[in-house]
């Protein structure tokens, strides 16, 4: 009788595995940012406020109109950028968590465009590379620490960003400082300012720089044979010492390409983000701060696939933009940081498939258990038979 | 009748009571063994790689359940849930791969050992049983120094103490000898011995037949999964046992050998091979260090000619694994020469090699020859991804192109799966393997570098792939096959060489080697000795 009990447990099990783990990708961001939302509602609802009104209020402060859905578009547009930096390294079988740092240096050096004069349209390719470039200088300095010294690109990209951001800091208060307005730096030139895509939102065209981006990296990444060789690195680094790939190029390759996402990003916020048009260096970044960090989250629900991250990144736009208008709605205002609270439950969630995939152990742990109790009873049985 | 007094009666220790172990992948590692333990004895368990002597003991030590058969104590039936409860019973095994933390000392790896959950680690207690254990044993290892800084014979040492802490009454040593000195070996023979007087019982598992003399009492041998003989060492010759390890072409053999040399007769009508100069490979005295960094390779020398397989036979983990990578550009050698039709091969990357005309058919399937997560299609470029067939300009893929290649392959190495875009981790085994052999012998290639190409696969797998090596040798092309599966080496090589330790042992056509000569030179006897 206990062992039919026993394969019938195993059964089950084996049934559930199969179901979580046969989940489709797409389908386990959608159950982690449901999750999330309750998770958020659980926590409102403890503190006492409307967690139907709040959520009701984000959803049409994120997609209630055109002027919401530009703000969420806004929003996601250097997010887009700055979770393709991770993806990017994590395919290529790296952590990259210097997103953040290799932004700002991309925002300073996109400042630089306001001591030249050029025509509009060039400005602003200009401006890119500017940024692009610093951003992929920023990001292959920790890649050549791993890749001649051995340094984990973890630790390396971290300390990064704090050099980075204490380095822009510097720069913006003292360097590239408007000299009227010292709080700032200068401004961006009109002539190099993305101009607005729907009047009267901080949407601007800059949100193509971040498509385009996307669009160009999902292209490498499946359809030519750097790509490829990025990809079989990442999965398998012994076969593709096999196939002749070699792998410390690209892990270079990966994070240059990454920086230059990044740095990208950087650019995104100074040049096309009404209304400042400037990075204000009172406050401490208050602009760049954090987009490199959201930007993970954002490519973990996104799956690490660009077409995915620009679905992700709309989500977590729109969570920021529909957050500020969640605070005015219900009898009490809901405190913007439980919007935060929201995408950090989204986060964990997402990390448990990993656990999932650490079920055959549970497995294990729950066979040896019904192992124990069986023998527990048949010991019992023959006791009591003597 | 007290507890203590009963394995005496009974007259054994521990009885494997016809065990047969089926793997989750259909891999038959033991068919209906039994084994008997009796005290005061030191039992070698001899067999070539995959005849399931670790298989065997890791039933016994309680790591694997047994498929079908049991494990009987004197006191009758046991069923060990994990290697704890058969250390309480007083079973321990010495693996291999020695499981210590290098930064621990001696001392703090035994504690480690005896840790339970929720209980308190007792370094100090431990340091003073394991120096009345060391006063006991005679084996001396020093006890504050992080293990990592030890030999690797006192690491075994600390392996052997940890286990001995447990009082156990049944050690299982698996291939002891393969990582230690000559000394070493003598020391450990030693303390064997003397556990044996101790009343203890010993299971040495080995391919070492010259070890088997010196050190064991009866030897068992086990030969694909089966007990093939069970006898007692002084009754039984060198010869008898490397003919019992590497076995005969027994009546119900006779199925899978006609199998396997179909070709045979064409073999011998085609031209001679032209042995002139230089072969297509040339490899002189190379010098290889495996991982750890031992020397692996120690000075090999051969040619391989186009139109003939030249077969490397020998125990696994005796350099072929090193010779092949240093050949196949995936390690880089010490010293040496070894080209492809006088280009240098030595220490430069795969993807130079493989333009140079060599394919390779990896050892490790999974780790080496699939980036499993990858498609069919992503699979069957890789290493020939940036030849011109498969690539445009700004290195586009040309996916087109690229899947009906793989259709091709499909068709042609009848390979079973559902189209390009199945992702390989979904094939069989043995489709696994033709897509990789399709891959490789798709480069039109010079030479063919074979490792292990049939490990694993089921008889028509096996038999399709020996096959094709064929008809590649027949068509010209050089091949080297490296095997443990000695009866693909012999059936199909037209030279063989034999390697043991690093070097080989002897190179000779197979017609100049019975199975017994060859089981003694892979066993390391020399060719005096075996004169």
């Amino acid at each position: 009788m206990s062992r039919s009990e026993g394969t019938m447990q195993s059964r089950l099990l084996r049934g559930a595995h199969r179901t979580l783990t046969g989940l489709h990708p797409a389908l386990e961001s959608l159950l982690a940012a449901v999750v999330g939302l309750l998770v958020g509602a659980i926590l409102m609802s403890i503190y006492g406020f409307d967690p139907w009104k709040a959520y009701m209020g984000l959803v049409k402060g994120a997609f209630g109109g055109s002027y919401e859905i530009a703000s969420s578009l806004s929003r996601a547009t250097p997010l887009i950028l700055t979770a393709l930096t991770f993806s990017i390294c994590l395919r290529a079988g790296m952590f990259n968590i210097g997103a953040e740092g290799q932004m700002y240096m991309g925002g300073i050096a996109s400042v630089l465009v306001a001591y030249f004069v050029l025509p509009p349209g060039l400005h602003q390719i200009v401006g890119l590379i500017f940024a692009a470039f610093a951003g992929a200088v920023w990001g292959i300095v920790p890649a050549l620490l791993k890749v001649t010294r051995g340094v984990s690109e973890v630790i390396s990209t971290i300390m990064f960003n704090w050099i980075a951001r204490w380095l822009a800091l510097y720069l913006a208060i003292y360097v590239v400082v408007d000299p009227r307005r010292p709080e700032k730096t200068l401004s961006i030139p009109v002539s190099a300012r993305f101009p607005v895509l729907v009047p009267r939102t901080d949407l601007s065209y800059a949100i193509f720089v971040s498509i385009a981006f996307a669009l160009v990296i999902y292209f490498l990444l499946w359809h030519t044979a750097i790509g490829y060789e990025v990809r079989a690195a990442g999965l398998n680094p012994t076969a593709a010492r096999y196939g002749g790939i070699r792998s410390k190029r690209t892990m270079l390759l990966s994070f240059i390409l990454g920086g230059l996402g990044a740095g990208l990003a950087g650019a995104t916020i100074v040049m096309g983000l009404p209304p400042t048009y400037a990075i204000y260096g009172g406050g401490g970044l208050p602009q760049l701060l954090n987009m490199g960090f959201d930007g993970m989250a954002v490519a973990m629900v996104g799956r690490n696939h660009p077409i995915g991250i620009l679905i992700a990144a709309v989500f977590f736009g729109g969570l920021n933009a529909g957050g500020r208008v969640m605070q005015f709605y219900g009898a009490k205002p809901v405190p913007l940081e439980m919007v935060r609270v929201v995408m950090g439950a989204i986060v964990l969630v997402m990390s448990i498939p990993e656990l999932i995939r650490l079920f055959p152990a549970i497995k294990k742990q729950g066979e040896k258990l019904i192992g124990w109790m069986r023998r527990m009873s048949r010991r019992g049985e023959k006791e009591g038979a003597a | 009748m007290n507890d203590q007094s009963a394995p005496s009666e009974t007259g054994f220790f521990l009885k494997a009571d016809r065990i047969t172990k089926v793997y989750s992948d259909g891999t038959v590692a033991l068919k209906e063994a039994s084994l008997e333990i009796r005290p005061h004895e030191i039992v070698g368990l001899l067999g070539e790689n995959g005849a399931g002597k670790t298989t065997l003991t890791k039933i016994l030590s309680g790591l694997l359940p047994p498929t079908r058969g049991r494990v009987v104590s004197s006191k009758g039936p046991i069923r060990f849930a994990s290697p704890r409860e058969a250390l309480d019973f007083g079973i321990g095994m010495v693996h291999q791969h020695f499981a210590l933390v290098g930064t621990f000392t001696a001392a703090e790896n035994v504690a480690l050992s005896h840790e339970r959950p929720f209980t308190r680690i007792q370094i100090a207690k431990t340091q003073q049983a394991l120096q009345s254990l060391m006063e006991e044993s005679g084996l001396h290892i020093p006890l504050d120094v992080p293990v990592e800084k030890l030999a690797v014979g006192e690491q075994q040492r600390v392996e052997i103490l940890k286990v001995l802490s447990r009082d156990v009454d049944l050690l299982i040593l698996d291939e002891p000898t393969s990582v230690l000195t000559p000394l070493e070996v003598d020391e450990l023979f030693t303390l064997l011995r003397r556990l044996k007087d101790e009343g203890k019982s010993i299971i040495l598992i080995t391919h070492k037949l010259k070890e088997v003399g010196t050190i064991t009492d009866r030897v068992v041998v086990l030969r694909h999964g089966e007990m093939v003989g069970d006898v007692r060492t002084a009754e039984a010759s060198t010869e008898q046992l490397a003919r019992l390890m590497v076995g005969q072409a027994l009546d119900e053999e006779v199925d899978a050998v006609e199998l396997r040399t179909d070709e045979i007769p064409q073999a011998r009508v085609r031209e001679p091979i032209d042995r002139a100069g230089q072969g297509i490979l040339h490899v002189e005295d190379l010098v290889a260090k495996g991982n750890t960094g031992e020397i692996a390779v120690d000075g090999v020398s051969f040619d391989v000619y186009g139109g003939e397989i030249f077969g490397i036979a020998g125990v696994e983990g005796n350099g072929q694994t090193e010779l092949v990578e240093s050949l196949t550009g995936l390690r880089v050698p010490m010293s040496g020469t070894a080209t492809i039709n006088g280009t240098n091969i030595l220490g430069i990357d795969p993807r130079e090699i493989y333009r140079l005309g060599v394919a390779h058919i990896p050892e490790d399937r999974w780790e080496l020859g699939l980036v499993l997560p990858f498609t069919l299609a992503e699979n069957a470029i890789l290493g020939v991804h940036r030849w011109q067939e498969f690539r445009g300009p700004l290195t586009l893929l040309k996916w087109g192109r690229i899947n009906r290649h793989v259709r091709q392959l499909m068709d042609r190495f009848d390979i079973q799966a559902t189209g390009p875009s199945a992702p390989a981790k979904s094939l069989s085994g043995g489709n696994q393997q033709k897509l990789i052999v399709g891959r490789e012998l798709a480069k039109d290639p010079a030479i063919i570098v074979a490792s292990q190409p049939t490990r694993g696969l089921d008889i028509g797998a096996a038999h399709y792939i020996r096959q094709t090596l064929v008809e590649m040798r027949d068509a010209g092309r050089a091949i080297l096959l490296v095997s443990a599966d000695l009866d693909e080496v012999l059936a199909h090589a037209d030279r063989v060489g034999i390697m043991y330790e690093g070097r080989f042992m002897d190179v000779c056509t197979p017609d100049e080697l019975d199975r017994e000569r060859v089981g003694m030179l892979m066993g390391g006897a020399t060719e005096k000795e075996v004169e």
